[in-house]
């Protein structure tokens, strides 16, 4: 073996095949990672908290039983319902995301996209959705005004 | 000193400097096969290119006055179309030639994988054109959400809303494509950063490829034809004939442009700006997505909530992945035209899918349904009406492909018509009629195959 100076060289050559490939693999992932973390955005911060709704989100339920408002990052549908009881849901249909609505006649929340019904405590009704809508604590005070905390779990 | 020396010292200069004679040698050698009945098809890549080159030319001119934001897309769109001197028609031209552009693309897409050019050693040029076709797609997608719009803005949420459905990093992927766990303005910067950059550079990549190729290798003669003697030169004749057919193409889109500027009013081929985007605004009956992207919309509503334990949107993607994964494999799957044998099943195939992604795109349209404003269409009476335009358009399907190319295999078509009979005429449901369908399909192919194994076991006793 040591006679051979050709097989000396291999072994040689091959580490430093692997030095080249551990530093390119190397070099790309340290460029790669930062910008996949940069491709993918802040969770957003803003407060989850109670949301009092405005006077205007207040006219939009007397004249269409329900308005759609953001809680923190979410989007929640408001609606009072034929036995004046106020109710929040999350307003984000579980089948792909399309807004819903209340139909007040019905007194169904209703998603307009393919037909998906829930109750009125979000649970499904009929059509595709997957999962019920997740539900929202409620607060009413004396002076008609609604208070909105975070999602029950 | 005649013109005729003129220009031919202009020849000679340019000759000198860049051995341009090679290349209008090679261009007069190079021959379109005349063959069969496919002739017409060699134009439609011809045509693709030339609604791409509309579309670099319009889109930069939209540039001009288009600011994503969210205070300026909806805003500069309406401006462009109101207010700047013919900017309705440069919209209506940008929107029409990316609908005439995917409509090209899709026919020209299979017209070759009915010609069977895929076969070696032109593999690899039905793969760029695959990727074509995709980043096409792409390109209507995120051009789509530009404007900022209503209807634009409940598509794309639906649209993208399927990506976290990919296994491992869906969500990861969705909140990346989105710019956030919703659609907000930040998707509308990224689509702009796709639609106008990203998209275009890799398309010249791709494009430059796919017409090296075609370069290289020349066309493909029909399966029989291949030793036609007879074939047009490239250049002038085909050439010529192909800038007669730009001209047409030309004028009929300036014909749509200007008579239809806002589309011809049918779902998914319409661009009314209508209202600006509102998160806050619930949806309403009727979101659907542009006309090239109705046939998986329709297969998603398809799918009930749940199927086997997995949720429906994620077994529709999956069977669409297979569907799509099959068509982009075909130079390898189809392994006898490999050999230069005919294969009836993938002719067959290629036929048959255009009468499962018609019917499904019909049935998004709710033909014959009734409906309108808030009332919903009656999906039984669509599931019909849709059936019977179909069995019509199979019915002339099959009769030319007898009597003019004398087919004889029609064994998916028959899968294909049988899932829409039974879900049309006896209102079984979509899948299980499909599941059916398919069953009775492999069974045939299953029989077939035995058949031929004993045929060929008996030939070597
Ligand atoms: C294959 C190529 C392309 C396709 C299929 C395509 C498709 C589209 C579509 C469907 C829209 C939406 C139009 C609407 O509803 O108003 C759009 C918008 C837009 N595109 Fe393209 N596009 C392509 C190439 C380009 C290029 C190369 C540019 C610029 C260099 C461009 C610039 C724009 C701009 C600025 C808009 C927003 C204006 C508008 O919506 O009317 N596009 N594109
Ligand atoms: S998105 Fe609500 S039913 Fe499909």
């Amino acid at each position: 073996m040591p006679n051979t100076p050709l097989e000396k060289q291999v072994p040689r050559r091959s580490f430093l095949d692997i030095l080249l490939g551990v530093g390119v693999l190397g070099a790309a992932g340290s460029a790669l990672f930062p910008v996949l973390r940069y491709l993918k955005p802040l969770p957003l911060e803003a407060a989850g908290g109670p949301v009092k709704l405005s006077d205007d989100d207040l006219a939009t339920i007397e004249s269409d039983h329900f308005v759609i408002v953001r809680v923190g990052p979410k989007r929640v549908i408001v609606f009072r319902d034929s036995t004046e009881e106020v109710h929040a849901l999350a307003a984000k249909c579980t089948h792909e995301g399309c807004t819903v609505q209340f139909s007040f006649e019905e007194t169904i929340v209703w998603c307009a996209c393919h037909n998906g019904r829930f109750d009125i405590d979000g649970r499904v009704l009929s059509g595709p959705p997957p999962k019920p809508l997740a539900e929202y604590a409620v607060q009413t005070s004396d002076d008609g005004g609604i208070i909105v905390n975070m999602e029950i779990a | 000193m005649s013109s005729s020396t003129k220009s031919n010292s202009l020849l000679d200069w340019a000759d000198q400097r860049y051995q341009i004679r090679g290349l209008i040698e090679f261009l007069k050698h190079k021959e379109v096969p005349i063959g069969g009945h496919s002739m017409v098809w060699y134009y439609l890549g011809g045509t693709t290119l030339f609604f791409f080159t509309i579309q670099i030319l319009s889109g930069l001119l939209l540039l001009l006055y288009y600011q994503p934001g969210q205070d300026t897309s909806y805003e500069t769109i309406r401006y462009i179309t109101t207010k700047v001197p013919f900017g309705w028609l440069i919209r209506s031209v940008h929107v029409w030639s990316a609908h005439l552009m995917i409509l090209s693309l899709v026919v020209h897409m299979f017209s070759t994988m009915l010609l069977k050019a895929y076969r070696p050693p032109r593999e690899m040029t039905w793969v760029t054109g695959f990727l074509l076709f995709s980043i096409s797609l792409g390109f209507g997608f995120s051009g789509y959400l530009l404007p900022w719009n209503e209807l634009a803005y409940f598509a794309t949420s639906v649209g993208t809303d399927s990506v976290k459905s990919v296994p491992v990093i869906g969500q990861w992927l969705l909140e990346v494509m989105r710019g956030g766990p919703d659609v907000t303005i930040n998707t509308l910067y990224r689509f702009f950063a796709l639609h106008i950059v990203v998209l275009p550079i890799t398309i010249f990549a791709v494009i430059g490829m796919h017409l090296v190729m075609i370069q290289r290798q020349g066309m493909a003669p029909p399966r029989g034809h291949e030793t036609s003697p007879r074939g047009m030169p490239f250049f002038p004749n085909f050439m010529l004939r192909d800038l007669l057919l730009w001209l047409m193409c030309l004028i009929g889109l300036m014909t749509l442009a200007v008579f239809l500027p806002y589309g011809p009013g049918l779902p998914g081929v319409e661009w009314e700006l209508g209202l600006k985007a509102n998160p806050l605004a619930p949806a309403y009956p009727g979101i659907k997505p542009e006309w090239y992207f109705l046939w998986i919309y329709q297969l998603l509503k398809e799918f009930p909530a749940h199927l086997f334990g997995v949720e429906g949107p994620e077994a529709a993607l999956g069977l669409v992945s297979v569907i799509m994964g099959i068509w982009a494999l075909i130079p390898w799957l189809d392994r006898k035209s490999r050999q230069g044998l005919p294969t009836p099943g993938f002719t067959d195939y290629g036929n048959a899918s255009i009468l499962f992604i018609g019917y499904l795109t019909l049935k998004a349209w709710d033909l014959g349904g009734g409906g309108g404003g808030d009332v919903l269409p009656d999906p039984a009476a669509v599931a019909r009406t849709c059936a019977i335009i179909i069995l019509g358009v199979a019915a002339v399907q099959i009769a030319i492909r007898v009597l003019v190319y004398h087919h004889w295999r029609f064994t998916t078509t028959g899968a294909v018509l049988l899932q829409i009979i039974l879900h049309g005429f006896f209102g079984m449901s979509y899948l299980l009629a499909g599941a059916i369908s398919f069953v009775l399909a492999m069974g045939v192919y299953i029989i077939r195959y035995r058949g031929r194994e004993r045929v060929f076991e008996g030939a070597k006793s």
